[in-house]
């Protein structure tokens, strides 16, 4: 599904050079729950932005689900982006000024659907994460828990095949972290949805398929 | 798409409301005063009674007699013919000076010479300087008097409320009548209703009032007059000299024919008048009609320079230059503004990106919000307008003159603050909308 061939990214200043990535060789097969870990700075969330197409590589390839990227344009990044891939960062970033399900529809927006449609398939989100009745709610009247499970119906309204998911438990507390997990796992049972997680927890990355090891940089396990 | 940018917007706006606040002032003000200011100039300078036929009106106010001075200087060369060095002597003249006599012109000249002009339609001549002072009940009372021919009436179309003008055999006649403004007869009369056959003393003189037109404040006296009588009543007809005298002739031109057409024609007629008449003034050679647009009048009037024409330019420069400030100022501002609003959002912008937004969605989304927060701002503006307007109005500033609010002006107004609106959301827009995703998304943003 994503497949990473030879990835650096070497970030520059006038004064330094910091090697976030090293000649990354990864494939994500379809399907799989994988996860991430390693200390803060390994690049972790380089890593995954490279897989998001929300960052370019210094060097190397990526094809994700057959393709490779190299002469897309911003356009079609986006709406590549729009149609295959879902994102939950760590710190939610909800709309404040939208309601629930106006940030769930929000990926729907960049397509041609209906109003009527989005909504539907917004609120049919919002039921798989258990917050049908918090639709008109708006962020700041939720916990960090439900915040974080409108962002996984916000990151799987547009049915994609790939969820990218940057420490989506690490504002948690336990039981909701256990809460946001459980769902994904649902996810990536039931829909076959590829899921490559991001995280701190050694227990969030037992229960995945795989895990992979950074350390400064490159892949040690 | 778009139902879901204005009922964000509708959000944005209501949460941030010291911010809408700051900017819907900036623009409903600025709004709100160009309304008034642009119905005020309407009124004044505006095709309007009195001034219907005011884009037609050529204006003669002065007669100038001049004298151009020439010297004559003898200039040596030395050329060289035949190896040999030879003198050649030529005389060439050059311009020393001018003396100039402006003045109004006698009302012969105008009845003479401009009578006639092939792309005149109608001429007028009129003096417009007298006051008189009236008394009533021991009050003094001072009027504006306007010595006028049969056909000022036709070239200025005054609201004849009662009566009738006075015609070509009333000036024949030397007959002793008036017209008078509305206000005069308020004034004078203390009503305005059955003034017709009433008599208005003037300098000894009583006048029989056989009209009452509708009084309009302007500032140019003699399109607002309060009282207008026959010129072959006027003391100083036929006074001063055969070229100078006391009269302003309009000339109003057939609509089809350019301004310049006709100022050639006045030209052309102003050499017809002979130098040679024994009331000349010692010493001058040529006779010039200074002929000028009713716009480069104003414009004139403000900026005075001796060429009407150079007025006029200066003025509208002038005008545009303001009025570009009046809108380039808050447009700067509400740049300014957006950029600050729009940078606090840069999360909303990384994650509408990373779901698939593309730099033009949220280009448009961003001119959307700020064109509805410029309507709201337009809206604002008229309302700042009318009740600006109708203060203005029942305060009397400008005299009987009434300011109409003008519907075309709003719809311009309007289309402006469209244009305030994608303006002052497109830069800052399109700077957000390059924002690189990941750092848009930077967790601790420090
Ligand atoms: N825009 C940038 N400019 C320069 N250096 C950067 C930039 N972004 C990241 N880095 C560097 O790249 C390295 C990897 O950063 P990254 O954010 O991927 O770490 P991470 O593994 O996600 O850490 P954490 O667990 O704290 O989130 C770090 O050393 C960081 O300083
Ligand atoms: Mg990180």
């Amino acid at each position: 599904m994503i497949k990473l061939d030879n990835i650096s990214k070497i970030y520059r200043t006038k004064t330094i050079e910091t090697t976030a990535l090293n000649e990354i060789d990864l494939h994500v097969p379809k399907g799989e729950f994988l996860s991430i870990m390693g200390p803060s700075g390994c690049g972790k969330s380089t890593l995954l932005n490279i897989m998001g197409l929300l960052d370019l590589p210094s060097s190397g390839n990526i094809l994700v689900d057959g393709q490779s990227l190299k002469n897309f344009n911003g356009k079609q990044l986006a709406k590549f982006r729009n149609e295959k891939l879902g994102f939950i960062f760590q710190s939610f970033h909800l709309i404040p000024d939208l309601s629930v399900i106006d940030n769930v529809e929000l990926p729907l927006l960049y397509r041609s659907i209906s109003a009527k449609e989005r909504r539907s398939l917004a609120a049919a989100a919002l039921e798989a994460v258990g917050l049908a009745n918090r639709k008109s709610h708006f962020p700041n009247q939720l916990s960090g828990g439900q915040k974080q499970r409108v962002a996984i119906a916000r990151a799987i309204v547009g049915k994609p095949d790939i969820i990218l998911a940057d420490e989506p438990t690490g504002n948690l507390d336990s039981v909701m972290g256990d809460e946001v997990m459980d769902i994904l796992i649902r996810l990536n049972r039931e829909n076959k949805t590829t899921i490559v997680m991001v995280t701190h927890d050694e227990r969030m990355a037992k229960k995945t398929d795989r895990l992979v090891r950074l350390y400064d940089g490159t892949q040690v396990a | 798409m778009i139902s879901n940018y204005i009922k964000l917007a509708w959000r944005v706006l209501g949460r941030r409301k010291f911010f809408t606040f700051i900017s819907l002032f900036g623009i409903s003000f600025t709004l709100g005063i160009l309304m008034v200011i642009f119905s005020f100039l309407q009124g004044e300078l505006g095709n309007n009674a009195p001034n219907s036929n005011k884009d037609d009106l050529i204006l003669i106010e002065t007669l100038r007699l001049q004298r151009i001075y020439y010297d004559t200087i003898p200039v040596v060369d030395t050329v060289m013919l035949n190896g040999q060095e030879i003198f050649d002597t030529t005389m060439e003249t050059r311009r020393r000076g001018a003396s100039r006599w402006n003045s109004s012109m006698n009302n012969g000249i105008a009845e003479e010479f401009l009578q006639d002009l092939p792309s005149a339609e109608n001429v007028t001549i009129f003096n417009g300087d007298t006051q008189h002072d009236v008394y009533v009940n021991g009050i003094k009372l001072t009027l504006q008097t306007l010595y006028s021919d049969a056909n000022y009436w036709q070239v200025f179309d005054h609201q004849i409320i009662e009566g009738r003008t006075f015609d070509d055999t009333d000036m024949e006649n030397v007959a002793q009548v008036t017209v008078i403004s509305t206000k005069t007869a308020q004034e004078y009369f203390g009503t305005t209703d059955n003034i017709v056959d009433r008599e208005l003393l003037l300098d000894g003189t009583n006048f029989k009032v056989i009209g009452m037109y509708q009084d309009k404040s302007k500032i140019i006296p003699f399109i607002s007059p309060d009282l207008v009588i026959p010129y072959s009543n006027m003391t100083l007809a036929n006074q001063d000299s055969y070229y100078h005298g006391y009269f302003t002739t309009v000339i109003q031109k057939r609509s089809d024919v350019e301004p310049d057409v006709v100022k050639n024609e006045i030209l052309t007629a102003a050499t017809m008048i002979p130098m040679d008449h024994p009331s000349k003034p010692e010493g001058y050679n040529e006779v010039i009609l200074m002929a000028k647009t009713y716009n480069e009048m104003y414009a004139q009037g403000i900026y005075s320079d001796d060429d009407a024409s150079k007025s006029l330019n200066i003025m509208k420069w002038v005008l545009l230059g303001l009025l570009t400030f009046f809108i380039v100022l808050p447009t700067l501002n509400l740049i300014n503004l957006n950029v600050s609003r729009i940078m606090e959002r840069s999360s909303e912008i990384g994650v509408r990106k990373a779901f698939g937004a593309h730099q033009g969605n949220i280009i448009f989304q961003f001119i959307i919000e700020n064109i509805i927060q410029t309507i709201l701002g337009g809206i604002l503006g008229l309302g700042i307008a009318i009740v600006l307007m109708k203060f203005i109005n029942t305060s009397g500033f400008l005299g009987t003159n009434t300011m109409v609010f003008n519907t075309k002006f709003f719809i311009y107004s309007f289309l402006l603050t469209i244009v305030f609106g994608v303006v002052s959301g497109f830069l800052p827009a399109y700077r957000m909308s390059k924002l690189n995703i990941v750092n848009a998304l930077k967790e601790n943003k420090i």
